[in-house]
């Protein structure tokens, strides 16, 4: 029998993070995965929102993972008639120019490729993984989970396992620390993948993800009824297209989800305006898959207070039910959540007790984490079901607003404000690999060049010297000293902000109506030179060696 | 690869994963409704596996049964769908 310090169940989002931290810290680590290959069995629509990027591991901030495209806005369109037309935009959630598209508010990905990644990190920081590898059960002795048993029956033990298997949580469910969610809190995702030329998508949808709200009788996504909505992101060369939709409604009878998605499929991509005419030429059908993911655990009470743990247990993820509510990803949760877990488990080895009381802390900072608990408690989504009970138009508009256009500001500044100013407080150089992110992300994305990968070795590298490669490198670094100059200053206005974090959203719920139409009309004066300005960077920046934005 | 849902595979080998236990089945027909790969049909006014050729693992038919008929598990290591598109 085998014996490791740690045992992470799952590679996919979260499981390689934890897996990462501790074997960084000298920890002998074994991940096992149960599909052949990391990330094979991992379906999402995704946009992996920017908290992730920004508050999650350090690894993945200063790193070079695949991504399909940034993302610098969302544009909604409320669909009250179909058949007519009558179609209403709500773009007004967007990252203004010039600092879009380099400034980002996500990242489009596959999760194969970001999942390998995530794994080819752990491994190279000495965890082992193991795949083709399925964990049925967990050892227990003295009412302490000791390790995991497979399904050929071999037991291999460690001194404390991270659980990130994902929604099902078949194994939590056998340890006692999870039951079967209901299927109100449980989302059925339908998903196609389209192969789209670059320049098309890049003609079309910019880096704008779309999102589709409508009534139920339109018979076309969503039928808000039923919890979701239909949501398509751009990729580098495709696009992902997902419905999602709850099993059940409250307590009411199960939808045939199998007959409207048929259904909604075809109306959507035969009758919407823009698909029909902008996509449906140019786009070939790549792939159709689906799966099951928690959406509404975090507001169900008796789910929400459930503990995140047992004695010598840790959930991450999915596995603790942390989607987000409003934007129906998980990522970032898997990302921050897996981290603190990691950091717990390494305390808890440290101090040689791995019981429940000990690894309550885990729960507690979990609780403690303002983007965490912001992400599975938002109730725009769920209450969108209202607005479709009752009809109201009024109330649709403003929930897509408050959801996904500019009226976020009204429950996201808080949570944001802390953690940014958190951040800030504990460690001010943060700004610059913020910074660097960004840069690096965009230049990345734009010359396909990530870890791992085929890098195009002469990218960038053509322009190395030229003079508007000077001169953009000399004001690069002329902005690194100013910002190094003002950071003093931006700690001690992080340290006075922090307290005043709590009334943002207040505030901004208060404040919004008169500034919005402003801020608007501002925006749409600078237009012209703000998209000159944002045209002219994304030039300077993708001719430029990228060594400018590591380190 | 499968010419209904593409850019997916199936993996062979799977095991029964998915079992009902028939005296619990109430004939409901969720399982049926929920189901995008068709695996299910009611028969004598019970839920029945025609088969799990096209299961992509996402435990709706599990979450759904009401009278707990439906034992949902994990196909064995290595096997079942898998696809790189998602």
């Amino acid at each position: 029998m085998q014996a490791y310090d740690v045992i992470i169940i799952g590679a996919g989002f979260a499981g390689p993070v934890a897996a990462k931290k501790c074997a960084d810290a000298g920890l002998k680590t074994l991940m096992l995965e149960r599909s052949e290959n990391v990330g094979e069995k991992v379906i999402s629509g995704l946009t992996i929102p920017i908290y992730g990027f920004l508050f999650g591991p350090a690894f993945i901030r200063d790193g070079n993972p695949p991504i399909e495209r940034p993302v610098d806005g969302i544009i909604n369109y409320i669909i009250t008639d179909i058949e007519k037309g009558e179609i209403e935009i709500d773009d007004t959630l967007k990252i203004p120019k010039p600092f879009a598209p380099i400034v980002a508010f996500g990242y489009n990905a596959y999760c194969k490729p970001f999942c390998e990644w995530e794994a080819r990190k752990a491994i190279e920081a000495g965890a082992e993984l193991r795949t083709s590898t399925l964990v049925t059960d967990v050892i227990v002795e003295a009412g302490c989970v000791q390790g995991i048993i497979t399904e050929t029956g071999e037991k291999i033990r460690s001194r404390i396992v991270i659980n990130a298997e994902g929604s099902q949580g078949l194994v939590a469910i056998k340890a006692g620390v999870r039951r079967k969610y209901p299927p109100e809190t449980i989302s059925l995702a339908d998903i196609y993948d389209y192969e789209m030329p670059k320049d098309r998508v890049d003609e079309i949808f910019g880096f704008s993800v779309r999102f589709c709200w409508g009534w139920d009788e339109q018979r076309c996504s969503p039928p808000l009824g039923h919890g979701n909505g239909l949501m398509v992101w751009p990729y580098r060369d495709s696009l992902h297209f997902m419905q999602d939709q709850c099993l059940r409604m409250d307590t009411s009878s199960v939808p045939n989800l199998k007959k409207m998605f048929a259904e909604y499929h075809h109306n959507i991509t035969s009758k919407l305006p823009w698909w029909k005419h902008d996509v449906e030429p140019h786009a070939r059908l790549r792939a159709h898959m689906w799966e099951g993911f928690e959406i509404y655990v975090g507001l169900h009470e008796e789910l929400r207070s459930m503990p995140n743990h047992t004695d010598g247990m840790i959930l991450v993820g999915d596995a603790a039910g942390l989607e987000s509510t409003e934007l129906c990803d998980g990522v970032p949760a898997a990302w921050i959540s897996a981290d603190i877990a990691a950091d717990v488990a390494i305390e808890a080895l440290k101090a040689n007790d791995i019981s429940r009381s000990f690894l309550s802390r885990y729960d507690e900072r979990i609780k403690a984490h303002p983007i965490l608990q912001w992400s599975i408690s938002g109730t725009n989504r769920f209450n969108l079901r209202y607005a479709q009970h009752e009809h109201d138009l009024t109330k649709l508009r403003r929930y897509v607003h408050n959801g996904w256009g500019l009226g976020a500001l009204t429950h996201v500044s808080t949570p944001l404000m802390k953690m940014l100013c958190r951040h800030i407080i504990a460690n001010p150089m943060i700004i610059m690999q913020w910074m660097k992110m960004f840069f690096r992300y965009y230049y990345n994305w734009h010359h396909a060049r990530f870890d791992y990968s085929a890098f195009p070795a002469s990218a960038g590298k053509e322009f190395a010297g030229s003079k508007s490669d000077k001169r953009f490198r000399a004001c690069f670094r002329l902005g690194q000293v100013f910002l190094m100059l003002c950071l003093p200053f931006i700690w001690i206005l992080a340290i006075l902000s922090f307290p005043l974090a709590e009334i943002l959203n207040p505030a901004m719920k208060m404040l919004l109506p008169v500034i919005e139409p402003l801020y608007a009309r501002i925006l749409k004066l600078f237009a012209p030179i703000s998209a000159q300005l944002s045209r002219s960077m994304v030039e300077r920046v993708i001719r430029t060696d990228p060594k400018l934005f590591e380190g | 690869m499968s010419q209904k849902y593409p850019g997916v595979e199936w993996i062979d080998g799977t095991g029964t994963f998915i079992t009902i236990e028939t005296h619990k089945c109430t004939g409901c027909g969720n399982c049926v409704k929920v189901c995008l790969a068709d695996c299910y049909e009611i028969a004598g006014g019970k839920a029945t596996i025609k088969n799990l050729e096209l299961c992509m693992e996402c435990g709706s038919c599990w979450y759904v049964c009401t009278a707990e008929a439906i034992a949902f598990a994990w196909p064995k290591g290595g096997t079942g769908f898998r696809t790189r598109w998602g």
